[in-house]
């Protein structure tokens, strides 16, 4: 049982508090959804149930939490770790060893389990976890969705009561959540109890019991999932929270009587192996220029080589792209396109956003003004790039591609981790990029595809599936 | 980034040695090779310990550096030998100054490269467990371990976004350049570390009670040989000292 009693907690470096005396009692055994929009305290109250309150993440904290009777907020981290697993966001950053094997084991040997024991529990939860095939192998090669079951695995292995999730599905593919449901399934068949902060929600309809929705640090509500489920769109919106019926299918926004474009733009050659491994092979594929194309597909269909294509960075790619009778090849492609990565953070450079958006760009003060006002930039013109949110981040890259005369550009996953707003923030961006730029969005978010995209690009082991719209 | 220097791979074939060993190689070969310490007696030995990498990448399968290494190894000695006297000035200067460079650094550079690829974190933690060394020094080295392939990555990331915005080394502002780069790789390490020392705590290091280890490590006779052939020049390196202490005693 998890006894949540008057909790309040400021970090230490906040304004605001992202607790407010917050009370819950979670009883053995329960699945608690926990949902909220960005900064409304869900990753907190994570955090104050697996003990990084206040013992890493450091603030003001009152009132108390009990794990089963253990103090958690008393208690050392490794003594709550036997109790209280916990599987993170990013799945680049929570394996500590580089190889399976011994991250499974790891949890474990910390806590001084002897070594015949911990072979039979590795053995176990990868066979439990349905992972035995990815033992032994280098971690840095797995991807996100098989990164992600090796976490839940490492977790799993220590045999605690109590697993905490802070958004895994942020960065995983529909399939690999398809997985991790599983997953979630199994540990609550044997009585574990689950709580999971999420974004997105429908993948959890059948997992969870019961929804508690954040709002500024207090429980917003407080529900039976039964109940939760048959809220109207409009409710979820309220609450800043996706719909939990979403559908899982890629479909483009209507065009709502807008003529398709005349603009063509011609694709020749998206060819390239690594090694004798054929990752993407597209002869000629025709779309439709300055508008927004969403590119999905499973993992390892060819979607970041076919972006790598696009933005000229695939050495010896012989890609072409023909738009209004132009040809581009390598070199021009590298010059007029521009990728907004996932992890905005890798493009930003300078100290000021003006400075950032005018570097390695010729403009003048007044196209520097438009692009910024046009972007809602012009309040941060002085901030720094590494102080904004995520959104603002994106922005910044979005104009600093503009302004450099790119017209091609390429987002990778522009709204995983974001929350309902943030997610509708990113979609109206986009879509105001139509005409100014031919957009391409790598993405496993059918809520933004519905939003902004005028044509779907579902692209499959290395070819072209199908092309919705645009023809 | 599957065939990146600091990778290492999941499944070893070959000779495997215990990570003492590689350690000792790697220091022996830093003392003598890099650092040229001890006399002639240790450098009529040394070609044989500087020459140890290489059938050790071969057996590991990396044998295009092993190829490498080998064709720089000897051809800077041919070169510095055979066209190093006919040279004067300021091209024999630089001649000698690479050569030099290559055959003095390579070996410990390669060496240190095997020991990164081949050798997991738990195999490290265990080999420093047995060797008695406190959790102090052994959880922030194989930290170290974790995080360089993880900054090659990232820095994989960076560089491709500079070359995107066109940014690019020798431009118009050197210093520059480097600042653009190391800002964002920064931001992110400092993330990336912050999550991962959060996921590992949640995991239980640093406990109070002794860590276990599932590698099982040990010494072999493969070991045993390359340690022997270790030992050597240590041993002529101390019976210098001693030598040079009675001398300089009697003198």
């Amino acid at each position: 049982m998890i006894e949540i009693d008057h909790v309040s907690f400021r970090h230490s470096k906040a304004d605001g508090p992202s607790l407010r005396d917050v009370s819950l009692t979670i009883a053995d055994g329960e699945c608690v959804l926990l949902c909220g929009a960005s900064g409304s305290g869900k990753t907190t109250l994570t955090r104050v149930i697996n003990g990084l309150i206040p013992h890493y993440y450091e603030g003001d904290m009152s009132g108390s939490v009990r794990v089963n009777g253990l103090d958690v907020t008393g208690a050392e981290l490794y003594e709550t770790a036997r109790m209280v697993g916990s599987v993170f966001q990013n799945p680049r950053s929570q394996f500590f060893c580089v190889d399976s094997t011994s991250e499974l084991a790891f949890a474990c040997e910390n806590m001084g389990i002897n070594e015949d024991e911990i072979a039979e529990r590795v053995d176990e939860a990868a066979r439990d976890m349905g992972i035995e095939d990815l033992l032994g192998r280098s971690l840095f090669a797995l991807s996100g969705g098989e990164k992600q079951k090796i976490a839940c695995g490492s977790v799993s292995a220590l045999h605690p009561d109590v697993f905490v999730l802070d958004e895994p599905s942020s960065n995983l593919d529909l399939a690999s959540i398809e997985d991790l449901r599983e997953l979630l399934k199994k540990w609550k068949a044997c009585g574990k109890t689950l709580i999971i902060a999420e974004h997105r929600l429908y993948w959890l309809r059948d997992v969870c019991d019961r929804v508690i929705c954040m709002k500024d640090g207090r429980v917003g509500f407080d529900m039976p999932m039964d109940h939760f489920a048959s809220f109207s769109e409009e409710e979820y919106r309220a609450f800043g929270l996706r719909s939990i019926n979403a559908l899982t299918l890629f479909v483009p926004k209507e065009r709502n009587g807008v003529q398709e474009g005349s603009r063509r733009m011609v694709l020749r050659g998206f060819r390239h192996s690594y090694g004798n491994v054929e990752a993407l092979d597209i002869d000629r594929l025709e779309l439709p220029a300055g508008e927004v194309i969403a590119v999905v597909g499973p993992n390892g269909a060819g979607k970041s080589t076919f972006a790598k294509c696009l933005c000229g960075q695939q050495r010896r790619s012989k890609a072409t792209i023909e738009v209004d009778g132009e040809l581009r090849k390598r070199r021009q492609l590298a010059k007029s396109s521009y990728m907004v990565m996932q992890d905005v953070n890798h493009q930003l450079f300078c100290e000021a956003v003006d400075e950032e958006v005018r570097l390695g760009a010729d403009v003048t003060e007044e196209e520097v003004a438009e692009v910024l006002g046009a972007l809602d930039l012009l309040p941060l013109a002085k901030r720094h790039p590494m102080s904004l949110s995520g959104g603002q981040k994106q922005r910044v890259a979005v104009a600093s591609a503009l302004l450099s005369g790119k017209d091609l550009l390429v987002f990778d996953e522009p709204t995983s981790g974001m929350d309902f707003q943030n997610m509708e923030l990113t979609a109206s961006l986009l879509s105001s990029l139509c005409g100014k730029a031919s957009v391409f969005v790598i993405t496993h978010d059918p809520d933004l595809v519905r939003r902004c995209c005028t044509s779907v690009l579902h692209l499959e082991a290395g070819h072209v599936k199908t092309v919705i719209g645009g023809r | 980034m599957a065939n990146s220097v600091l990778m290492i791979e999941g499944k070893r074939s070959g000779l495997v040695l215990d990570p003492r060993t590689k350690l000792l190689l790697l220091l022996t070969m830093a003392v003598f090779g890099l650092g040229g310490a001890g006399s002639d007696a240790v450098n009529a030995v040394l070609p044989f310990i500087l020459l140890v990498p290489y059938p050790l990448l071969l057996l590991a399968g990396k044998w295009k550096w092993a190829l490498f290494g080998v064709v720089a190894y000897v051809g800077s000695d041919l070169l510095m030998h055979y066209v190093g006297p006919l040279l004067t000035g300021l091209p024999s200067f630089l001649l000698l100054g690479s050569c030099a460079i290559l055959n003095r650094f390579l070996p410990s550079i390669l060496m240190a490269a095997y020991l990164m690829t081949t050798t997991t974190v738990s195999e490290f933690t265990a080999a420093m467990q047995r060797m008695h060394v406190t959790e102090k020094i052994t959880i922030p080295l194989s930290v170290m371990f974790r995080f360089f392939p993880t900054v090659a990555d990232e820095a994989a990331s960076i560089n491709c976004a500079m070359r995107m915005r066109d940014i690019r080394f020798g431009g118009r502002n050197m210093a520059k350049t480097v600042e653009y780069r190391m800002v964002p790789l920064m931001t992110c390490c400092v993330k990336i570390g912050e999550e991962l020392s959060a996921a590992a705590l949640t995991r239980g290091l640093g406990g109070v009670v002794e860590r276990t280890n599932i590698c099982r490590i040990g010494l072999k006779a493969q070991d045993i040989i390359v340690m022997a052939l270790c030992a050597v020049p240590w041993v002529l390196l101390i019976i210098d000292l001693i030598n040079g202490a009675f001398q300089g005693g009697l003198l």
